[in-house]
Order: structure tokens, then sequence, then C-alpha cells
């Protein structure tokens, strides 16, 4: 297996890290300088050869291989074993309904999450509990990293040139995390997706907003009606070119998924009910309808710690949750 | 022993290819007007009057509007279709984010590759990213025009603003799109 991208030479590994930052290869923190040996062992754990497309950004006449992902793998810090993660979520990126071009260059700044459900999570130590969204732990923050880096590197996304966000928003540095599918028995994601169990499987979700749904309250109704009270602060609108396969994303956390087991509540039963009230007719400027077109659009997750009675809810850019195969 | 590292990107920013520009008219009269609107905020208006404003002073046979499925998409097929098969002449755009302009330019381009001669407007606070595209896919001195303040970006615009504009980008939409 050998790479064919161009090579820079450096007089050491400090050099090279500046280098990156001189070339306007980084997000604005160092980068693991990315060798040839380390390159190809990325493939190599993917089973991949680096002229494989991955997936294209056809606006912009872009095609992401194998190798230049590999590359950014390498950057970010990912471990080979990380590699077949960061392909799915490149791929699930560069599928049509995930609107690359879009949620990339938008002036409103869409992030995008990377939520990663089977075996997979626990292999490579993909975190799916307390404080998963945060900073910590080295495949969440690697893994969407090298996204965010791809992003940048190879899909030409860089501030003020394709990326036109007005602010951008921490959550593009990175942004994984994993279900939590062992809580409970709660139908998994992916399973809930058409994939088998053992499958491992990444979901990328734009992210337009990031609303933290906070109930104290013990009844089940109660932290049901606040997650659907807080998506309909905005609402969301429809678009003719997502369609049917526009969705929210809830992020049930560990206190609000314990009183709703305790109800009795299946996560099917939960979409259901969030669906029926975030879409009913609008009644004013923060009570907005989220149209969606079936309850299989509210897209439930468990993850999350014990201790804070809250959920967390990712409100889309114009795109929808797709998924891949790791 | 030097550090040897690898190129992340896809290369030099800005590929060798060009872009062929269809040929123009030597004026627009008996012309028939594409609009790709990519549906911000009252932009339809805008095109509408600029429609208009054409018909008046250039004796444009006619236009055809497309509103795209979403603002920073190509569009539908049969949307395409309708397009290149009826307009001799098309405007892109216009408003709105980095994305939604820099996608109203690729319309533009493939327009041009279609053999129809076309302009995208661009508000001025996107030239950058619309000139990054541009020189992405091989077009780098591709022109356009710009809009500039006090009209906002984002499409946003009164229907007095939106006559305003037709008015004001007329003779520079006209010089694009003629020999």
């Amino acid at each position: 297996m050998t790479v064919t991208s161009e090579t820079f030479s450096h007089d050491g590994y400090a050099e090279a890290v500046e280098a990156y930052f001189d070339a306007g290869y980084t997000d604005g923190l160092p980068v693991i300088p990315p060798t040839a040996e380390a390159t190809e062992a990325m493939l190599a754990a993917a089973g991949l050869d680096g002229p494989e497309v991955l997936g294209e950004v056809p606006t912009r006449n872009i095609a992401v291989t194998a190798e230049k992902a590999a590359i950014n793998a390498v950057m970010a810090g990912c471990l080979p074993e990380y590699f077949p993660a960061v392909v799915a979520s490149v791929r699930a990126l560069l599928q049509p309904l995930a609107n690359c071009h879009s949620t990339t260059a938008t002036l409103a700044g869409a992030a995008h999450a990377v939520v990663v459900n089977g075996p997979v999570r626990e292999r490579v130590g993909i975190v799916s509990g307390q404080a998963c969204m945060g900073p910590g732990f080295r495949a969440n923050a690697t893994i969407g990293r090298a996204l965010r880096l791809v992003v940048r590197n190879v899909c030409r996304t860089v501030p003020g040139v394709l990326d036109r966000a007005s602010f951008s928003w921490p959550l593009r540095y990175s942004f994984c995390f994993g279900e939590n599918e062992e809580y409970s028995d709660w139908t998994p994601l992916h399973v809930l997706e058409g994939y088998e169990r053992d499958d491992s499987v990444v979901t990328v979700m734009s992210v337009m907003r990031l609303l933290q749904a906070t109930e104290f309250a013990p009844e089940s109704e109660a932290i049901l009606a606040t997650i659907s009270e807080t998506a309909r602060l905005y609402g969301m609108l429809t678009d003719a070119f997502v369609g049917d396969a526009r969705s929210v994303m809830v992020v049930v956390g560990v206190e609000h998924h314990r009183r709703l087991l305790d109800d009795g509540w299946t996560k099917e039963a939960v979409r259901e009910t969030l669906f029926e009230r975030m879409t009913k007719p609008t009644l004013g400027k923060y009570d907005s309808e989220v149209i969606l077109a079936e309850p299989a659009n509210v897209v439930v997750v468990a993850a999350g710690g014990p201790g804070m009675a809250q959920s967390q809810l990712i409100m889309p850019h114009l795109a929808a949750p797709t998924h891949e195969r790791v | 022993m030097p550090l040897i590292t690898l190129d992340p990107t896809n290369g030099p920013f800005g590929a060798s290819r060009t872009i062929a520009m269809a040929p123009r008219p030597a004026t627009l009269k008996g012309q028939t007007l594409g609009i790709v609107a990519n549906g911000l905020g009252r932009s339809e208006v805008m095109f509408d009057a600029l429609a208009e404003q054409l018909t008046k002073w250039d004796d444009l046979a006619g236009a055809i509007k497309v509103v795209k499925p979403s603002v920073a998409v190509p569009p539908w097929p049969e949307q395409w279709a309708e397009i290149t098969e009826h307009a001799t002449v098309a405007v892109t755009g216009f408003g709105g984010c980095g994305s939604c302009s820099t996608r109203s330019m690729r319309d533009a381009l493939d327009l041009e590759a279609a053999g129809i001669p076309a302009v995208c407007l661009v508000h001025t606070a996107l030239v950058p990213a619309v000139q990054a595209l541009c020189r992405l896919v091989g077009a780098a001195d591709y022109p356009f025009v710009v809009v500039e303040y006090p009209y906002n970006p984002t499409g946003m615009w009164s229907v007095d603003e939106c006559n305003a504009m037709a008015i004001d980008v007329l003779d520079a939409v006209r010089i694009r799109l003629t020999a």
C-alpha cells in the first residue's frame, strides 16, 4: 500500500507542526505531522486503498479519497483502529441528503454530530456516557476532528473562503459521541434504521442548534412536554430537497431516560409522542411547529451521564441524518 | 534526518482547466431569459422585476423561472431540463449565505457549459466565497454582477427594494449576457 500525495520535508517534528499551521492546514490547534507510514497504517486498518473515493462534493468538483481522509485522520490524532469510523463518517457526510456543500459553506455555521452505534464503540473506546459530548476522550475527540479536517482540507471549507459562517462555533472543532445502548432495552438508533444490532454504524447529523431541555420534575409527562416545548422555541420549516427525511435528534439524558423507563416508555413511544407535540400548529414566535413527516423523524438517542435532569436537542441545517456501516 | 510528511489537501487551490463561456448574442432582443432562483427571501420578486425591465427596454421575448428545491442545491433534473430546453440566456442567484451564493455561481457555470450565456448575481458580502468557488472549479476569471449594500445579503428585502435592485443591476446584467 503506497501513498501518492505530495510530500513536504521538515527539519524536525516541531518544524513540521509549525509548517502545517503556516500552510493553513489546521483547525487552529496543533496537528500530528502525517507521515506515509502513519497514513498507510490508517488505510490498512480500514482495508482501503488510497485512491478509493469515499464520496464527492459535486458543487465544488471535489472527490474525497481514502488517502486524503487517512492523512487528515493522522493529523487529528486518530489511532488506526479509529479510521473505519472516520471513513464511515466521511461517507455519511458525502451522501446527497447530508448536503455537504450547503451545511459547510453556510453563513449560519452549521456543525455536524457524529453518532456511533454498535460494537465499535467498545472496541475503540467511543464514550456514550458521562461528558460524552465534551473533551477528554481520544476516540470521540479525534474521530470528530478528523471529519472536520477533511471538511477543511479536502472539501476546502476554510474560514474567509468557502466557510462563510458569520460566527461559527466550537462544535466545528469536533462533535462525536456514542449512543448508550447498554443503559436500557431501548432499541438502538441503528437497529431502528434497519441495521443489525451487531453492526457498527455511524450517523452524521447536521447541527444548526444544540438546545438543552432541562426538566427536574419526575413525571414523564413533564419531561416530554419540556423536550417538545424546547424544540418548538424555534420550530423548523420544510425543505423540498430534504423532503420527508427532515429530522430532529433528541439525545435523552440518563435522568430523563430513567424516569421514562420507570413509566414504561419505549423509544418508539417517545418519538410518537414527541412527533405529535412538535408538529402541532404554530401558536406564536416562540411556539413554532417543527414540520416533520412522521414519528421516525424524531431520532431518539440515549447518551450522557447521571446527575443533570437534561436532554439535548439537535436541530438540523438543510440536511437529513445519514448512516453508514463502519 | 528530515521528517517527510504528506499534503492533506487535494492539491493547489484552483484547477488549471477552464470552463468555456457560451457565445453571447449581440443583443437581448428576442431572447428568452431563464431564471434559476434559489428561493431566498423575496429574490423571486427581484428576478420578476428584472425580467420585466429587460422585456421593457431590450425586447426580451419572455422569461422562464425555476425555484430550486433548496437554497444551495442544483435545480431538480426536470427544472434543469425546462431551463436548458427553453432559455437562451440566464440569470442565477440571489442572496443568502455562502453556500447559496456559491451554488448559484455553480448553476451559472453549468449553464455556460450547456451553451447558455449566464450571469450570477452576488452580494458583495459573499464575493470572496464566489471567487473561491470559481477558482476551485476552473473558472477563476468568470465575471459576475455584484450587488452592494445597503441591500442586505440575506434576501429579506421589501418589494420596493426588490424593484430598485432590479433597476440597479439591469445594465450590468445586459453587459454580461451580450457580446
